[in-house]
């Protein structure tokens, strides 16, 4: 296998584990990186496999990269995907990151849940909304079987408008609940 | 004897806290690298190796370069270099510069504070050692 080989082969790798970054971001590592090779092994006189060997695993190198990035995207992020999975990565160091992760799942779960039942409120209007019984709050959603006296509906139509109001009020809260939480955790990390 | 044979069962705990340290550190050190003015990477490894003790994996400082221009510390611009091909130099930003004034002087308080306290195990003066410590020392080492 020739020097340059080598390098592609590295850079390759580089690429492939660096796939959940942007396109820009991952070619200004690779170029950054195949300077650095070039550079290294042209001042020193050492051999590809040196320089390489002196950089590390090329996966372990894209692995060091996307905890520093990741985590940081997702804290501007509103991708309920991309958040979760930045706090999936803390989930792994610490047991507030699993916390995390449970209250934000639980969080988006609910908020969909009330957009769903604002739909199938406006096609089964008598499946979905608010129960009450004996004074006291049953449930708020939808259900195949709703449920009879003595429980009684107290929304009507106002489910829909109120449903949607506050799913995207829960969403919203549970997304910067989150953000919060990967901001705190960065700054955390940076300090010694 | 007994510390003695404890020793080699937790020999790779203290490699581990100074793994750790060091990897602290070396945000500070990249940062302080670029006090004097723009570098590029392997310029900052080469720089970080001469002036201080903090040998690491060349891999280790990319990530670090690039999650402190995240953050709005540095900033970087390709240079076309005679080399042949453009070299990316960083360069510290005003906050940059802020925030490693403050790290200095954290650091440097904070390191003040444990060199004194850490003064008598390294140089173990005479009044030390008849304070109490040597009868329990004989008893270890000559039982």
């Amino acid at each position: 296998m020739t020097a340059e080989q080598q390098i592609d082969n590295y850079l390759t790798a580089l690429r492939t584990h660096l796939a959940s970054l942007t396109i820009a971001q991952r070619e200004e590592i690779v170029r950054e990186i195949h300077a650095h090779i070039r550079d290294s092994a042209e001042q020193t006189g050492a051999s590809v496999e040196t320089v390489l060997a002196r950089l590390g695993p090329a996966e372990e190198l894209a692995a060091q990269y996307r905890d520093g990035l990741l985590i940081r995207q997702a804290s501007h992020s509103n991708s309920p995907i991309v958040l979760l999975r930045a706090t999936l990565r803390l989930a792994t160091k610490g047991v507030f990151g699993i916390l995390v992760f449970f209250l934000g799942l639980f969080g988006y779960m609910i908020g969909c849940g009330l957009f769903l039942t604002a739909v199938i409120k406006a096609i089964f209007p008598a499946n979905a909304g608010m129960w009450f019984k004996n004074g006291y709050f049953l449930f708020w959603g939808a259900s195949n079987v709703p449920p009879g006296p003595p429980a009684y509906e107290v929304l009507g139509w106002w489910c829909i408008p109120l449903a949607l109001f506050t799913g995207s009020l829960i969403l919203v809260f549970t997304t910067a609940a989150i953000r919060a939480f990967l901001r705190v955790s960065q700054s955390w990390q940076s300090k010694l | 004897m007994a510390i003695q044979r404890a020793l080699p069962a937790e020999g790779d705990q203290p490699d581990r806290w100074e793994a750790q340290l060091r990897k602290g550190a070396v945000e500070m050190a990249a940062l302080a690298s670029l006090w004097q003015g723009r570098l590029y990477g392997l310029e900052i490894i080469r720089f970080l190796e001469s002036q201080s003790q903090l040998a690491l994996a060349e891999g280790t400082i990319y990530p670090i370069l690039n999650r402190l221009k995240a953050e709005g510390l540095l900033t970087s611009e390709w240079v076309e270099a005679e080399a042949g091909h453009p070299r990316k130099y960083y360069s510290l930003t005003d906050a940059g510069r802020q925030r490693l004034r403050q790290m200095a002087e954290a650091w440097t308080g904070f390191s003040a504070g444990l060199s004194r306290l850490l003064e008598p195990v390294l140089h173990p003066t005479d009044k030390d050692l008849s304070a109490g410590t040597p009868v329990v020392q004989k008893k270890e080492f000559f039982p």
